[in-house]
């Protein structure tokens, strides 16, 4: 009995063995669930430029006003900060802040993706709204 | 005894890593609402989502694209309107190349609000690595 059922199993064709292709597909997808969202862009709300109107609206608030210049300095409320200096005061000011808004203006030479930068880092330290500011011409 | 019969998953298996492989070419360019290649700046901030936009492309060597239409700085305010008739709500995503000026973009972005535009954002990428 026991050698008859041997030689059935013998004259069957081999199974495949299917765990390589599924950890293949496996890895693509998980792959493929990584590394989607650098390929997919976003992005960031803004305020559309407006030019500086004369008189604010609320003096109580704290304001948030980053400046910055061509030679890539920064100046937050009129003084002069680094990038890490931005990153430790940013969240304090915010905090004290009713209407967390943040305010960037430029010097003309300027390239978008130093913008770009301090918008990020605004948004991460919790600024509400952002607006970018164009200088009267 | 009888011995169950085995389903051939091959087949089945094949099917599915094919499906798998042509999401992973496709679904870029589906998502992807412009065919023109701009490198957007990186930042960790993501706050749009998909959905039905008004795509402002701005390359490095200064041509301007809406919609992957390209058209002249003196036609932007013009075309946009016309677009925004349509939906005032829309969103207007400005996709503009890390390397040009921001005065450039601001010009941009100062135009399409004057034609009311009420929803505007910057398109970003996540930085590699977050």
């Amino acid at each position: 009995m026991r050698r008859r059922k041997r030689l059935r199993f013998e004259n069957e064709p081999e199974a495949l063995i299917m765990n390589s292709l599924v950890d293949i597909a496996l890895s693509l997808v998980i792959g493929f669930i990584v590394t989607i969202p650098l390929f997919f862009e976003s992005g960031i709300f803004v305020n559309a430029p407006g030019v500086a109107k004369a008189g604010a609206a609320d003096v109580s608030d704290i304001k948030v006003n980053i400046h910055l210049l061509d030679d890539g300095a920064i100046l937050l409320n009129e003084e002069i900060v680094t990038y890490e200096g931005l990153t430790e005061l940013l969240p304090e000011l915010l905090a004290r802040s009713v209407a967390r808004k943040v305010i960037i203006s430029t010097d003309p030479n300027v390239k978008y993706e130093q913008v770009i930068t301090v918008l990020d880092l605004a948004k991460q330290k919790g600024a509400g709204q952002l607006a970018l500011l164009r200088s009267r011409r | 005894m009888k011995r169950m019969a085995n389903i051939d998953i091959l087949p089945m298996a094949c099917v599915g890593l094919i499906l798998v492989l042509a999401m992973m070419i496709l679904a870029p360019l589906v998502m992807t609402h412009t065919q023109t290649q701009v490198d957007v700046p990186r930042a960790h901030t993501s706050e749009i989502k998909t959905e039905e936009n008004l795509t402002i492309t701005y390359t490095i060597e200064g041509r301007l694209l809406v919609n992957d239409i390209e058209i002249l700085g003196e036609e932007l305010g013009q075309v946009v309107a016309e677009e925004l008739e349509r939906d005032p709500y829309q969103l207007v995503i400005v996709r503009a190349d890390k390397g040009v000026l921001h005065n450039d973009v601001l010009e941009i972005l100062a135009s399409v609000k004057k034609v009311g535009a009420k929803r505007i954002a910057c398109a970003t990428k996540r930085p590699k690595g977050d």
